[in-house]
């Protein structure tokens, strides 16, 4: 009976997409995809990054088994007949247009139909953004083989940086952090957040007055609004769907707790109401709950409430110290110290929780794993990982079960957004 | 909101004040054997001795005072994840108080910095940082500082003292500092 009432819960847990659920895919599944690079006007280096790029993409899109080896081919030659080995071929090429503007064209071909599915060619005015190309072209792959969205592949990672101290950047990349770009630089800036899910606005705070403060930074007008300043601690910790409400962290009283700021009527909410540490609101279930971090059973570990009630709820019964969260939808992903020696190996795991279940799955298995942020789509995570003296950049396919990373070359981080 | 305050500190000093008379502390140097600065004072420019301001010095003067009174504050160091203030580091907090209220002292501001080590996560560590400062505050203001004087500010991880990756270089950076304003 109980067997049956387990085969029951998962089955009607499947048909419901649980992400708390460990998905085992059938190996072999994928269609394999070959890739052929016809590119011969542009630099060795750059050459090899984009095509590595390439294949990194294809592989955390988790829909393909790729063929990592490099095939150099002519972009115009025909598609010999003679390919089996394999279902799909990528063809590209990377080349200036008339300008000087990096360009690339791509062709996507169904090698046992022998039909060609997609052809599109690429322009960026920014050399230096070539990562979004690569991106750009493993998203309309997906697009037009009706996989899953890959619009994570698009979206800008935004993070703040040390570079001294007291000395924080704020730095905005592409997903695997290729490519980089400085915005605020000089002082204390911390705390970067997405302002929405368009990603042409951001909010920060900024250190280097008397008092923290916050800010709205439009990238597209260069324009710098000032939200609103306060005493010891001022942080957006995250953004309503609609852009209009902020959950942030403030001490106005030297305390910090956790407040709900509108933005168009310009009014603030308390939210939390503790003399220790709440900090990290995160919306949940449409906004209508709020995910946070206190430390009121005398160590951090995961909350939730109503945004106009004062009962709280714990979330999490498990680890000494889980002071990070993430939101989307109605799932929660949190980093976990896993002993209760503070320094010993193996120390901090992410776990992913729903809000609607009892559910709870371990996402990551050794190693220091933290920052852990979705990315728009709620299927993918993105987490820094630390492992043996090396640094990672690590993404996670949640619905997929595969994780990935990438060697993290930009100092220490402070914080980040997807 | 004031009242409020007002009684939390006069509570905090009621409870701190009886707890902890009976501790033994190191002395700030007095005003009459004098910091550094202040005899330098009176023999460059013939000022007589500072007694309760400092109006008659010029701006480098004062930045040199500020920064000696701080280079005399003690440090106070706090256990990991923690942001109450260790019995071993009142004694520290007790001599913080009577150097912050020296006669000379006193015309400025105290920026009470919270610091943390690099482990825990991005917005905590920050809250903790924070938590830290005012844990000294409270206890300073409990000692006599005026509550007016201080200010709280964290620094999170961003201000280590200590780079290694060891339990010592750790348990250096979880710490409050100080800084002198005018």
């Amino acid at each position: 009976m109980r067997v049956l009432l387990f085969l029951w819960t998962a089955f009607a847990a499947l048909l419901a997409s649980d992400l708390t659920l460990e998905i085992v895919k059938e190996v072999g599944n994928e269609p394999k995809i070959r890739i052929e690079n016809g590119t011969v006007e542009v630099d060795g280096s750059l050459n090899r990054k984009f095509f590595k790029l390439l294949v990194g993409d294809l592989t955390v899109a988790a829909h393909f088994q790729v063929d990592e080896q490099e095939h150099i081919a002519d972009f115009t030659d025909p598609i010999s007949p003679r390919l089996h080995d394999g279902d799909l071929l990528l063809r590209y090429q990377l080349y200036y247009d008339d300008r000087g503007r990096l360009s690339a064209r791509m062709l996507l071909y169904d090698l046992k139909r022998q039909q060609e599915l997609l052809k599109k060619a690429y322009t960026i005015g920014d050399k230096e953004r070539y990562p979004f190309i690569a991106h750009r072209i493993v998203y309309d792959v997906g697009k037009a083989l009706g996989f899953d969205d890959l619009s994570f592949l698009r979206s800008f990672v935004i993070f703040s940086k040390y570079t001294g101290p007291k000395q924080a950047d704020i730095v905005i990349g592409d997903y695997t952090l290729t490519y980089q770009k400085t915005i605020v630089t000089g002082g204390l800036n911390l705390f970067p957040k997405w302002a929405s899910k368009e990603q042409r606005a951001f909010y920060y705070t900024d250190m280097n007055g008397e008092r923290p403060t916050l800010y709205r930074v439009d990238l597209y007008a260069g324009k710098r609004e000032k939200i609103l300043s306060g005493e010891g601690m001022v942080v957006c910790s995250d953004v309503s769907e609609d852009g209009r409400r902020l959950l942030l962290t403030l001490a106005p009283s030297m305390q910090p707790d956790i407040y709900l700021y509108d933005l168009q009527q310009r009014t603030l909410q308390r939210i939390t109401y503790y003399s220790g540490i709440d900090v990290s609101g995160n919306f949940v279930q449409d906004g209508r709950r709020i995910v946070f971090v206190s430390d009121r059973l005398g160590y951090p570990t995961i909350f939730a409430k109503d945004a106009n009630s004062r009962a709280v709820e714990r979330l999490v019964y498990h680890g000494r110290n889980n002071s990070s969260c993430t939101t989307s939808g109605d799932y929660v992903v949190y980093s976990s110290r896993e002993t209760n020696n503070a320094f010993g190996p193996n120390t901090f795991n992410l776990y992913l929780i729903s809000t609607k279940s009892d559910y709870i799955r371990r996402l990551t298995a050794n190693g220091v794993n933290i920052f852990p942020r979705f990315a728009p789509d709620g299927e993918t995570l993105l987490f820094i990982k630390e492992y043996a003296n090396q640094t990672g950049l690590g993404i996670i396919r949640l619905r997929y079960n595969k994780s990935y990373i990438y060697p993290l070359y930009t100092g220490k981080i402070q914080s980040i957004d997807w | 909101m004031k009242q409020i305050l007002t009684t939390i500190f006069l509570l905090l000093f009621l409870l701190s004040g009886c707890a902890k008379k009976s501790v033994e502390i190191e002395m700030p140097p007095s005003a009459s054997t004098g910091p550094q600065v202040e005899s330098e004072v009176q023999e460059g420019s013939g000022i007589h001795p500072l007694e309760g301001g400092i109006e008659e010095l010029d701006e480098e003067q004062k930045l040199a005072l500020m920064r000696q009174i701080e280079s005399q504050a003690k440090v106070i160091y706090f256990d990991f994840d923690q942001y109450t203030i260790r019995p071993d580091q009142m004694p520290k907090i007790e001599y913080n108080a009577k150097l912050f209220n020296q006669p000379q002292a006193r015309p400025f501001r105290i920026k009470v910095e919270g610091n943390c080590d690099e482990w825990g996560s991005d917005e905590y560590n920050y809250a903790l940082g924070l938590k830290r400062a005012k844990s000294v505050r409270d206890a300073l203001v409990a000692k006599g500082v005026a509550p007016e004087r201080l200010s709280i500010i964290s620094y999170g991880e961003s201000n280590p003292v200590c780079r290694e990756h060891t339990r010592e270089c750790w348990a250096k950076n979880r710490r409050v500092e100080f800084e002198l304003i005018p």
